[in-house]
């Protein structure tokens, strides 16, 4: 797969984007947010450090989920009221994106699914049950949510948002489900729990000690 | 674990069983001796058993 | 694959973060590299914020007795399922049940790639435990998870009595959580619900040798008392398999009597009716019977003996004697018989007849050598002697069925008694036996 290369429009730095598919990513010299339009890449913001946090997934980890290959290209880092987990994007090696979120060393992969006729964010409420794909899930937690920052290629623009609503549906299984209500529109996330050792990490961040 | 042990021993007790229906063992209490000779037909009080001079009351209740 | 320029100024490496203790300036170091929400200052009993810079203070506690010092000292590092874990909290939890209060203790365990998992000691028994990810299905009497059914064991109230170290919850001394636990050993599903909020943990049983393996440390662990909640019965999973093998075995054996009971000739080779007679009995009283030909393989011989005696007793002194090997089996044996009536009713002794089976008799010319004896008091009395050839030992069938039987029964009663004494333990203890009450924790 090819991979474009740009220069930074704030500081000229080289820009290589893994993923084809990318509208977002952030230059890692000068911190600058950048859009891709269809002839350049213009700066829209800007992003501060990221918080200190102890996920060992970074930016150009590789791993395996079931049998796809998948090498992580992007993040966002939420908060909320009892802490914080990261949304880690990842490239599968089809090309597709999908999201390996850690939350205290609790992964779990999922894909966006194009689901209609799902509930506004008012209108849901713990233990209301919901069918999709023939499996049923039912509401365990809302989490209003925050993002607290951004890193490497996203799939959306997402430098300006704040608050944002989480609904998490579990089921029986390792199954789960998410309501991201963070667009106008709400998005469905399906996926499932895996454990570490399933999803074979490579280039891990190594922790002292460790 | 024990139920392998069971059934090797289950194993062991039923061949022990068939082969001693097979050799005719018995649960009585015999003694064998050798080398009676052939004259004790002719004179059998000649042949001391080990048995001899048992003398037994059983009086009864 | 080319991962592109390095960043420059990405997050630091995570160490481990050494902090003073704002309440008595004792050192602290966070060793769970940004996952701790509280730690403990071992100096001063404060519980901390470890997510604020500064450290502030959420608690400070008494320890209501000296420190009580964990079992795996904290910073220790050990191997469970094949990943190493660092010691990082500890913390000891108590209920009370008929007024008697019960301490157990439980430990943080953390890998910086895995996360945290969980042990707990009560009495020598440990548990390997997590946090569920999918969420059990509970109804009073039960629960269900993965697939498995657990039994209700036990609910009680949880205090937490005293911390030391890092935690991932917002822990206090103090706090009471009320807990129901699940069994299907060896693993025990336990629901602490804490502020309306349901945690879910899933453990597994795991004997002190194992963790002091595991975690290197020296001496012994301390000795299990009594049956735990979900540890594993050695013997219970095998009762079922050991009486389907033995009903197998059982089969099995009215296979072969039957076999050999058919196999069997039983074949009458003498039959003769002898008088003795007390007035000759001076003279010598042993005589020879015929000769008579045990045909075949090696098998028993049964010699039987009839005699109508009443209140008396006759005694055969036999001989069975090859003819021409000289081989010979001797015995000697009683008929006797008696009747009479008293104050009970009427009773019997004995029997007028008698039966011996002699082994492993090889084939050839046979006969027997008898000599009587009898009763004093009897003055003559005739006696049938019947021999047969290859006939059946029913007793060595008794004795191979007692022999099968034994095992399977010694193993039910400890496997009965096993959960017996786990059960004592919990909400449902199984009924007292004896009369004696119980305690029923």
């Amino acid at each position: 797969m090819s991979q474009p290369v740009a220069n930074c429009p704030n500081c000229g730095a080289k820009i290589v984007f893994r993923w084809s598919s990318s509208v977002q990513t952030v230059c890692e010299y000068c911190k600058s947010i950048l859009v891709r339009t269809d002839v350049d890449l213009k700066k829209v913001g800007q992003v501060a450090d990221l918080p200190p946090d102890s996920s060992p997934i970074q930016i150009s980890t590789e791993g395996k989920y079931g049998n796809k290959a998948f090498v992580v290209v992007g993040r966002i880092l939420y908060g909320y009221d009892q802490g914080g987990w990261n949304e880690w994007h990842v490239m599968m090696n089809d090309g597709t994106s999908a999201w390996l979120s850690d939350a205290q060393s609790e992964y779990a992969l999922s894909l966006s699914s194009k689901a209609v006729n799902l509930p506004a964010a008012a209108q849901v409420h713990v233990g209301q049950q919901f069918t999709w794909n023939n499996q049923s899930y039912t509401v365990s937690v809302i989490t209003p949510a925050h993002y607290r920052g951004v890193e490497g290629e996203l799939p959306f623009q997402y430098w300006d948002k704040t608050d944002v609503t989480f609904v998490d549906l579990r089921t029986e299984s390792r199954n789960f489900a998410t309501l991201d209500y963070s667009d106008p529109e709400p998005a469905l996330y399906l996926g499932e729990f895996v454990e570490f050792d399933e999803l074979n990490l490579k280039n891990l961040r190594s922790f002292e000690g460790w | 674990m024990f139920r392998k042990l069971y059934l090797l021993y289950g194993a062991l007790v039923l061949s022990s069983a068939g082969f001693g229906q097979y050799r005719g063992w018995s649960l009585d209490t015999v003694n064998q001796l050798k080398n009676v000779p052939k004259s004790v037909r002719d004179n059998p009080g000649s042949y001391r058993s080990v048995y001899s001079g048992y003398h037994h009351y059983t009086g009864g209740k | 694959m080319s991962a592109g320029t390095p960043p420059l100024s990405g997050p630091p490496k995570p160490q481990a973060r050494a902090l003073n203790c704002p309440k008595c300036g004792a050192a602290i170091t966070l060793h769970s590299f940004g996952q701790a929400v509280t730690v403990v200052c071992a100096s001063c009993h404060s519980i901390l914020d470890a997510k604020d810079p500064n450290l502030a203070i959420l608690q400070r506690f008494e320890a209501a007795t000296r420190d009580v010092k964990p079992l795996i000292p904290l910073g220790t590092r050990g191997k469970l399922r094949g990943t190493d874990y660092e010691l990082i909290g500890f913390q000891r939890r108590s209920t009370q049940v008929d007024g008697i209060t019960y301490y157990w203790h439980e430990y943080v365990l953390f890998n910086p790639y895995k996360g945290i998992r969980y042990l707990s000691e009560y009495n020598g028994h440990w548990n390997d435990i997590s946090i569920c990810k999918t969420l059990p299905i509970a109804d009073g009497g039960g629960a269900n998870y993965l697939g498995e059914t657990y039994k209700h064991f036990q609910s009680a109230d949880a205090d937490t009595d005293f911390v030391l170290g890092e935690f991932p919850w917002q822990v206090r001394v103090g706090e009471k959580a009320a807990v129901t636990d699940y069994v299907h050993p060896p693993r025990v599903l336990s629901g602490e619900k804490l502020d309306k909020e349901v945690t879910w943990s899933i453990g597994e049983y795991m004997y002190g040798r194992e963790i002091w393996e595991s975690f290197k440390l020296p001496g012994d662990p301390p000795a299990p008392i009594g049956v735990y909640e979900n540890q594993p019965s050695p013997v219970t999973l095998n009762v079922t398999g050991m009486w389907v093998a033995f009903a197998a075995f059982a089969v099995f054996l009215l296979v072969l009597m039957a076999v050999f009971d058919m196999r069997a000739k039983k074949e009458p080779v003498l039959q003769e009716t002898y008088q003795y007679n007390r007035a000759e009995s001076k003279a010598e009283t042993s005589f020879v019977t015929d000769v008579f030909e045990l045909t075949g393989h090696t098998s028993t011989v049964e010699v039987k003996t009839f005699a109508p005696v009443s209140n008396h007793w006759i005694y055969l002194n036999y001989a069975l004697i090859n003819q021409d090997s000289g081989q010979a089996w001797d015995f000697g044996r009683e008929v006797s018989y008696y009747s009479g009536y008293d104050s009970d009713g009427s009773w019997t002794e004995g029997k007028q007849h008698d039966s011996v089976v002699i082994p492993s008799v090889p084939p050839g010319h046979y006969y027997l050598r008898i000599e009587p004896e009898a009763d004093p008091s009897l003055p003559n009395i005739p006696y049938t002697v019947e021999v047969i050839h290859d006939v059946p030992v029913f007793g060595i069938y008794g004795i191979a069925f007692l022999a099968l039987l034994v095992p399977v029964v010694i193993i039910s009663f400890r496997a009965y008694t096993f959960e017996r004494s786990r059960w004592s333990e919990s909400d449902h203890p199984p009924m007292e036996l004896s009369s004696s009450s119980g305690d029923d924790e």
